[in-house]
């Protein structure tokens, strides 16, 4: 097949699915499945078709013209997008047919199926893109797709609150990357993308205070998207959705458009040092703040979310300090091993009901051998233990850290990633290796088996990337055009050390025998107050901004209702007085009438005549 | 006789009809007055007529037209009046009021 063809299957082919699968089949969820699943499966088809043929020329096509102003739509089918796309696909086609088995009981799954089409649509045609604009369209349209999903269950009022929140909290940053990519126009007369970055005629020649404006504001943007510090607040909430949309959607791929993008514009930003710098002191406090918050949060899917905030961090991290290649290699290994994380812990929280890891680590989580296993897994991936992927991906970004020379960022990225270790082995011993183990009588026939293969396949498919996609960093560089710098066994062992010594710290706490079962920060209970609070951000949002808004909303209601809504009901209320005193002039007395007539007869006669 | 007295019959008649239109209560008086009024106006026009005009006929045509639509006028108003007195068993003025507004 041509890539006309290949490009279009890989980014159309749900779109259908999900008209077809939302108006349609709305009643009939089991077909709706079917279509969505093939829909997702055919874009895999396309964009692994892709991947074979290897990176070619862009396509574009016009959209419209106006003057000198040429805006297109299009296919962008270099490397990074060509993998990306493999990547998204696939986690889609996972977490749909791990869905089957997680939505099995579900009233509502064919529009659950139906949206995730959606988001298939837009988030494959984001990544494949050629256009600014066109970018900027699906980024709006993921966004909207996230909502939809994430107030799933709108009958739930947590569930339809964090979907008005992170929608809203999405749109703040939104805003700011609108603007910088307006303020492109007049400089290129279009947005397409490889022209925009070409670095002898592209923007990067303009820098200086312009090119670090626009780099910020689409920053903006990306800290919105990918929840990075202080537009974090929307992922944790974002929790509420189905356990399939987060690991699609708030660990694996969506939040991950934030990153797609910086590494797309990777160029601009490197040719804009202001930027960098912000980004790399938003990213580092970020990772630090979350994996604080994680550190103690109970609720296994809020530690993954906090986990994938921290972790976008150091992909934003690596980005910044210069290595495209440390990025994008972090962003597709935690793709795969934060979906797996949340793929496993969404088998316990279907069957144990609860999504607090004490609970179902008492109540017998590590009997879910399978599951437990993929959770071993993802766990070490994501605290970064080799061999697994998670350590070759990280480890490019602290080479890439200790290569840009700051110290502080370094040290800050080797802090965070001692506490990632620490709360991710935290998770797995609580559930895991729980002090007592009560037994239940529970019935399981209604759950039918506890680890339908529709939900264990995705899982073993995942973990067999997590443990083996580390050593494809070459193939992934060779995609982008990198030559992957050769690293010093000396300067890893900072990065295993932390790793270890997290675990080891974890285990002390609450893996041995005798354990505390509490963690070392509890000895200082202003912290570990600070951190079970969230540092405070969302009381602090809510008593400043909600706060303001509301007051700003109380004035206007003033304004409006007392000066123009009474206001006009006086204009109105004055002509129904004016008519009604008008109107007693007419009393329906002849003679009146003919008395009026003459006496102003009489007075026009006195006028002509003593004129 | 001068015009002047002419026209002070006229004005005196007139003012009694007004006077009798405007201010009795019981319908056929109101007829009355206006067709008082009517009379004084044919009077000013011959009285005109005699002294001003050369053409003795302009003042006269008028007179009769004036006659005629009186006579029009008379039958219409007194079968209204009938009509009201029918369905109201009166004919006072001060109580026809429903086209009050």
């Amino acid at each position: 097949m041509d890539t006309l063809t290949l490009a279009l299957l890989a980014t159309l082919s749900p779109l259908p699915a999900f008209f077809v699968a939302l108006v349609l089949l709305n009643n009939r969820p089991s077909m709706a499945q079917a279509v969505a699943i093939f829909g997702t499966a055919l874009a895999l088809l396309g964009s692994v078709g892709l991947l074979l043929q290897g990176p070619t020329e862009p396509l574009r096509f016009a959209w419209f013209s106006s003057g000198q102003i040429h805006l297109q739509f299009g296919f962008l089918l270099d490397g990074m997008s060509l993998m990306f796309g493999v990547a998204v696909a696939l986690i889609t086609l996972c977490v749909m047919i791990y869905s089957l088995g997680y939505m099995a009981a579900d009233p509502g799954r064919a529009r659950y199926f139906a949206m995730l089409s959606l988001f298939a649509w837009a988030m494959l045609s984001f990544v494949y893109a050629v256009d600014l604009l066109q970018s900027f369209i699906f980024w709006e349209l993921v966004g909207l797709a996230s909502f939809f999903l994430i107030g799933f269950w709108y009958e739930k009022p947590e569930a339809s609150a964090a979907a008005r929140k992170a929608f809203l909290m999405t749109r703040i940053g939104d805003v700011g990357l609108f603007i910088g990519i307006l303020m492109i126009l007049p400089l290129t007369n279009n947005f397409d993308l490889p022209a925009l970055l070409d670095p002898d005629t592209g923007l990067v020649k303009l820098a200086g205070p312009a090119l670090s404006t626009i780099t910020l504001l689409i920053f903006m943007g990306i800290v919105g998207k990918s929840a990075q510090f202080p537009l974090h607040t929307w992922l944790p909430d974002a929790m509420e959705g189905p356990t399939p949309v987060s690991a699609l959607l708030h660990s694996a791929t969506m939040v991950a458009a934030g990153v797609y993008l910086m590494a797309r514009l990777h160029p601009l930003f490197m040719a804009a040092p202001d930027t960098l710098h912000i980004v790399l002191a938003v990213a580092a406090f970020t990772a630090l703040l979350s994996a604080t918050i994680a550190m103690v949060a109970t609720d296994i899917k809020k530690v993954l979310a906090y986990s994938s905030i921290s972790q976008l961090g150091f992909m934003l991290m690596g980005l910044a300090a210069g290595s495209l290649f440390a990025g994008v290699f972090h962003l597709i290994t935690h793709a795969v091993f934060k979906a797996l994380l949340f793929l496993c812990s969404g088998v316990y929280i279907h069957h144990f009901a609860t999504n607090d890891m004490r609970e179902i680590g008492r109540r017998g989580g590590r009997s879910l051998g399978a599951t437990t296993l993929g959770l071993a897994i993802g766990a070490g991936a994501l605290a970064g233990l080799p061999p697994l992927a998670g350590f070759f991906s990280k480890e490019e970004i602290f080479a890439a850290l200790g290569h840009e020379g700051s110290t502080l960022f370094y040290i800050a990225a080797l802090i965070a990633a001692f506490l990632t270790a620490y709360y991710t082995a935290r998770m797995f011993f609580l559930i895991a290796l729980p002090d007592e183990v009560v037994k239940e009588h529970h019935d399981d026939s209604h759950h039918g088996s506890p680890q339908p293969i529709v939900m264990l396949a995705p899982i073993a498919l995942l973990a067999i990337g997590a443990v083996g996609l580390g050593f494809f960093g070459a193939a992934i560089a060779a995609q982008l055009g990198l030559v992957p710098a050769h690293h010093e066994i000396a300067s890893m062992l900072p990065a295993v050390g932390v790793v270890i010594l997290g675990m080891a710290l974890a285990y002390f706490d609450y893996g041995r025998t005798a354990a505390p079962r509490r963690g070392f920060i509890a000895a200082v209970p202003a912290l570990h107050a600070l951190f079970v609070n969230k540092w405070y951000i969302d009381e602090f949002y809510r008593a400043v901004f909600v706060r303001l808004n509301d007051a700003l909303s109380a004035l206007f209601f003033a304004i409006e209702s007392r000066f123009f809504d009474d206001g006009f009901d006086q204009v109105g209320h004055s002509a129904i007085r004016a008519g009604s005193g008008a109107s007693r002039l007419q009393n329906g007395w002849v003679q009146f009438y003919a008395g009026a007539t003459m006496f102003f007869v009489g007075l026009a006669a006195l006028y002509i005549g003593l004129r | 006789m001068t015009l002047e007295s002419y026209l002070a019959l006229g004005l005196a008649l007139f003012s009694l009809g007004l006077v009798a239109a405007l201010s009795q209560r019981n319908l056929i008086a109101v007829l009355i007055g206006i067709e008082l009024m009517m009379n004084a106006a044919s009077l000013n026009f011959m009285a005109f007529n005699r002294y001003v005009v050369e053409d003795p006929a302009v003042g006269q045509v008028f007179v009769l037209i004036i006659i005629g639509l009186a006579a029009a006028e008379v039958a219409i108003f007194l079968s209204i009046i009938l009509r009201l007195y029918r369905q109201r068993r009166e004919i006072d003025s001060e109580h026809i009021t429903t086209l009050k507004g």
